[in-house]
């Protein structure tokens, strides 16, 4: 059996906070109901998790990381003693907003690999139903905590060594990530597990805008027309989490949108990865936007104004569109090729 | 990992296919993947990657520590099986240089490398461990056979001529260390590559300073 130890955390809520509550501990046996629910998590964790993360090196850029040493110190010693201090770091970096939490460590081998899943359930109430023959009988349940939330958060990591050079990177999942209401973001990855995404917001806003352009240069048609529109209200996303799978989600795009996008890809995979939408490297490739007619005009304008700049309108004639613009001229050039 | 010859036989083993399967494979569409952000730059020298030789990579894992072996799975923790320099002309390019390596790559480990003592002349430059960028890899490649990371390097001309130079005397294998005298003497070059970089890079700002200068005194009136 892979799993080999399961410890569970109740975790308050304790940042900036001075009277911290105490820690309570248990392990979990590995049978029963509780045990199929915790080894269903560990054992689909790298699929569910699906955000690469890596540790950051301290402020001196050593490859040393508070969060990264306490995981492989439980690693090397699990027990309720050195889980209790990954838990106690989660309360330090869990505020009311968050409340109360859970927090499952479940640690295993998978071949000569060492595999540890950090999972949190959140806080919250709920209505117990017993029913009989005769009666229903309805309780108020506090303190329940369920994993089919909005605000589920885990982490998986995977190494062969638990030396300097092994657990630098895992996957997480952070369901309230996205939520604007909440502008948690932050909280697990980037201040509990001290980590961030392993791809940089410019890294990813780059890899996507060259995709997203040299789609746009091969596509036709409407497909054409999908992906100009959806180009320019990219910079919409500006600091928020995306991978090229989320935006074509958000932006419906068609299969054959998704599909000339990805194909664009060097790596087809990487549309999966998440990072920071970087919107000043997106105007580095999409700054703007140019149609050319049949008559041979071409008109340019940056992306994001060209729908304001130009008037369009529908000719009787079949296919055929009247541009019409006004403003005062600054500028005329001659160019060699475009 | 024991220290035996059959553990160090199946690593050269396990390395090997590893660098001909993959590492060779990753030189060219890693150092394109960095020269891609650095286009635009100006005074880069050249960018160069390279997967580390075999005998390379099997001296590093018999590294001590302490009198252990420092590495216990020296596949997943040597960390410049891929290496990349990016090598630029003076001191304050490096600065520049360094922005857009972390703006555009996740770091574990990032550091200016000096000797220990201020008394002291030897290697000198910026290093870099870095998460392995996914785009690079092909569909086939097996994850199990793909370093996490690489190294990467910026180096100024002088940094990257001293520091090839003493690899080259002081590294050879099967010859004699280099004797107190002979460190003393590459010691003597490395402090005259570190002058070098100290006047260019003055010459340069002085230059530069006196051009934006000159630049502002004939621009037009308004």
């Amino acid at each position: 059996m892979p799993v080999q130890e399961i410890h569970t955390f109740l975790v308050h809520p304790g940042k900036s906070s001075r009277d911290q509550i105490e820690i309570n501990g248990a392990p979990v046996d590995l049978t029963g109901n509780m045990f199929d629910l915790l080894n269903a998590i560990y054992s689909k964790s790298e699929e569910e998790c699906n955000i690469g993360i890596s540790f950051r090196p301290n402020n001196d850029g050593e490859q040393q990381n508070d969060c990264r040493d306490l995981l492989i110190g439980y690693l090397k010693s699990p027990s309720l003693d050195s889980g209790r201090l990954i838990a106690e770091r989660l309360r330090e970096n869990t505020d009311g907003r968050s409340g109360m939490g859970l927090l499952f460590l479940i640690r295993g081998k998978e071949g000569d690999q060492h595999k540890v899943v950090l999972s949190r359930f959140p806080t919250d109430s709920a209505i117990y139903v017993d029913e009989d023959k005769k009666q229903l009988t309805v309780a108020f349940l506090e303190r329940v905590f369920m994993k089919n939330k909005t605000s589920y958060k885990a982490v998986s990591y995977r190494d062969r060594s638990l030396g300097s050079g092994g657990f630098w990177t895992g996957k997480a999942v952070d369901r309230q990530r996205s939520d604007p209401a909440t502008q948690l973001s932050d909280y697990w990855i980037a201040n509990f597990l001290l980590s961030h995404f392993a791809l940089s917001g410019a890294a990813g806003t780059h890899r996507f805008a060259v995709a997203l352009r040299d789609a746009v240069n091969k596509a036709s048609g409407e497909v054409k027309h999908e992906l100009v529109a959806a180009a320019t209200l990219a910079p919409n996303m500006a600091g928020k989490p995306t991978s090229i799978d989320d935006f074509a989600d958000q932006y419906n795009l068609s299969a054959a949108a998704r599909e000339i996008i990805v194909g664009s890809l060097k790596n087809p995979r990487t549309s999966r990865e998440t990072f920071t939408f970087d919107v000043s490297e997106f105007r580095n490739f999409i700054a703007y936007k140019s149609v050319e007619l049949d008559n041979g005009a071409i008109l340019t304008a940056g992306t994001e104004k060209f729908d304001d700049v130009f008037t369009k309108k529908a000719l009787a004639k079949a296919g055929e569109i009247e541009y019409s613009t006004h403003g005062k001229i600054v500028d005329e050039k001659f160019k060699k090729r475009l | 990992m024991k220290n035996s010859k059959s553990d160090f036989s199946a690593l050269e083993i396990a390395y090997r296919q590893r660098y001909l399967t993959v590492l060779k494979h990753l030189e060219l569409p890693l150092q394109e993947h960095v020269a891609q952000y650095l286009v635009e730059q100006p005074r880069i020298d050249r960018i160069t990657a390279r997967a580390k030789g075999i005998d390379s990579f099997l001296a590093k894992s018999k590294n001590k520590s302490k009198s252990k072996l420092k590495y216990s799975h020296p596949l997943d923790q040597i960390q410049d099986q891929l290496g990349v320099r990016i090598i630029t002309f003076y001191l304050s390019d490096v600065e520049r240089l360094d922005a857009i390596v972390r703006r555009y790559f996740t770091p574990i480990e990032y550091k200016s490398r000096v000797p220990d003592s201020q008394w002291e002349f030897g290697y000198f430059g910026r290093h870099y461990v870095l998460v392995l960028p996914t785009d690079i890899i092909d569909e086939d490649m097996s994850p199990d056979m793909l370093p996490g990371f690489f190294e990467l390097q910026i180096k100024t001309l002088f940094q990257h001529a001293w520091s090839e130079s003493e690899h080259d005397l002081g590294y050879k294998p099967r010859e004699a260390p280099l004797t107190d005298d002979q460190k003393r003497r590459l010691a003597f070059t490395s402090a005259q590559a570190w002058g070098a970089d100290r006047i260019f890079n003055e010459l340069f700002d002085e230059r530069h300073s006196e051009q934006s200068t000159s630049n502002d005194n004939t621009m037009p009136a308004e």
